[in-house]
C-alpha cells in the first residue's frame, strides 16, 4: 500500500458538496415529515345514521370474532338480531332509497360522494409531498453538482453501473469505484431512513413509499361509492356460518387444576 | 377450533405489545447499523469485509437482543425466535452503506 493514491480529491469538495447535500436531504425528509403531518386533514364529521351505518358492520365482525367469549344463550340473541337487522337493512341511514329500491339504481360515483373526493384528495396530497421534492433535488444536484468526481465507494461495481453512477463525467477507464454526486444523492435516498427513525422517531413520513399504506387513516375500511346493503347481506351470511364455541365452558375445572 | 386455537384464546396476545417489541428492536436494528457503518468506514474496511463486518455485528446485536432484552425466551415477546435472529437483519443495510461511505471518503480523504 505504499503507492500513490491514483486519484486524490479536492478537500474543498468534501465541505462544498458532500455535507450540503447530506445536510439538505436530512432537512428536506424533516420538512417532508411535519408537510405530511400539516396535510393531513382530520376525518369529517358524520352525522349519526351515517356512522351507525358503518359501525353496524364492524359490529357484526366483532361477534363474530369475540362471540366465544359470552355464554350460548347470548351469542344466539345476538346472532338473531343481527341477522334479522342486516336483512332488513335497519341500519341503512337512508330508510326512503332503501324501502323503494326495485327500480334499478346507477351505479354511485365515488366523487359524488362527500368522503370519496376527500380520500382521493389525501392521497394526490400524499403523492405530491413525495414527488415534488425529490425532482427539485435531482434537478438541484444535476444543475449545480455535475460533471465531477466527488467520492469513492468501499466496494466495487460491475461496469454496468458505470453510466449511472458517473453521469457527466466523461473519462472510460475510470474504476467505478469513484461515484459523481448523483450516487451520493442515491445512496442518502436510501439510508437516511434510520436518520430519521432517529430524529423523528419510528412511524415518521419522512422517508421514502414504504409507509405510503400508513398514511390513509382509512374509514374502517369502507370504501366510498359501495352498496353497503349487500355488505350487510354478505356480513348476516358469515355471522350465520359461525359456530359458536364457549371459550370458558369447562372454566371451573381448568381453574381447579391450575390450583390443585 | 383445534388445540393450538383454542390455546390462543384462552391465553390472548396483545398486538399492541407485539407491535411495540417489534418497533423497539427495528430500532435498534437502525441505531446499530449506523454505528457499524461509521466504525467500518474508520477502520477502512473495503468490499466484501465491510459486508462481513455488517453481517457479523448484526449476528452480535441479535445475539444481545436475544440475551439482554429477551432475557433468553424469545417466544415470550415475540411470535417466534426468529424474529429476534433474521427479522429486520437487512432493514439497516442500507444505512450502513452510507455512513461506511460516508466515513470511508472522509478518512480516505
Amino acid at each position: 500500500m505504499a503507492t500513490a493514491p491514483d486519484l486524490v480529491l479536492d478537500p474543498s469538495l468534501r465541505d462544498w458538496v458532500l455535507f450540503p447535500i447530506l445536510l439538505v436531504m436530512i432537512l428536506v425528509g424533516i420538512l417532508r415529515h411535519y408537510i405530511t403531518l400539516l396535510l393531513q386533514s382530520s376525518p369529517k364529521q358524520l352525522d349519526l345514521l351515517a356512522i351507525r351505518e358503518q359501525q353496524s358492520l364492524a359490529r357484526g365482525v366483532s361477534l363474530r370474532s369475540n362471540g366465544k367469549l359470552i355464554p350460548p344463550s347470548s351469542f344466539q340473541s345476538r346472532k338473531t338480531y343481527l341477522i334479522q337487522a342486516f336483512k332488513n337493512g335497519i341500519f341503512l341511514k337512508d330508510q326512503e332509497a332503501f324501502k323503494n329500491k326495485d327500480e334499478p339504481k346507477a351505479p354511485a360515483n365515488p366523487l359524488a360522494e362527500p368522503g370519496g373526493m376527500d380520500q382521493m384528495l389525501n392521497m394526490l396530497k400524499g403523492n405530491m409531498v413525495m414527488i415534488v421534492p425529490q425532482t427539485l433535488l435531482m434537478s438541484w444536484i444535476n444543475f449545480f453538482f455535475s460533471g465531477f468526481i466527488l467520492m469513492k465507494l468501499p466496494f466495487p461495481l460491475t461496469v454496468r453501473f458505470k453510466s449511472i453512477l458517473q453521469s457527466g463525467v466523461a473519462t472510460r477507464d475510470l474504476d467505478v469505484r469513484w461515484v459523481s454526486s448523483m450516487s451520493w444523492y442515491f445512496l442518502n435516498l436510501f439510508g437516511l431512513r434510520s436518520v430519521y427513525d432517529v430524529i423523528l422517531g419510528s412511524n415518521n413520513s419522512a422517508g421514502g413509499g414504504m409507509d405510503m399504506a400508513g398514511m390513509n387513516p382509512g374509514m374502517g375500511g369502507l370504501q366510498p361509492g359501495q352498496d353497503i346493503y349487500k355488505l350487510y347481506l354478505s356480513e348476516a351470511e358469515n355471522i350465520e356460518l359461525t359456530t359458536h364455541e364457549y371459550l370458558l365452558e369447562d372454566i371451573e375445572d381448568r381453574i381447579l387444576e391450575k390450583y390443585e | 377450533m383445534d388445540e393450538k386455537e383454542r390455546k390462543q384464546a384462552i391465553y390472548p396476545v396483545s398486538t399492541e405489545s407485539l407491535q411495540q417489541n417489534g418497533k423497539t428492536v427495528y430500532y435498534i436494528r437502525s441505531v446499530t447499523s449506523t454505528i457499524f457503518g461509521v466504525s467500518a468506514g474508520i477502520l477502512g474496511l473495503e468490499s466484501y469485509y465491510g459486508f462481513l463486518f455488517y453481517f457479523a455485528g448484526t449476528a452480535f446485536v441479535s445475539l444481545l437482543l436475544f440475551l439482554l432484552l429477551a432475557r433468553g425466551q424469545p417466544t415470550e415477546y415475540f411470535t417466534s425466535a426468529n424474529d429476534i435472529w433474521i427479522g429486520n437483519a437487512l432493514t439497516g443495510l442500507s444505512s450502513f452503506v452510507l455512513t461506511w461511505t460516508l466515513f470511508y471518503g472522509l478518512v480516505d480523504a
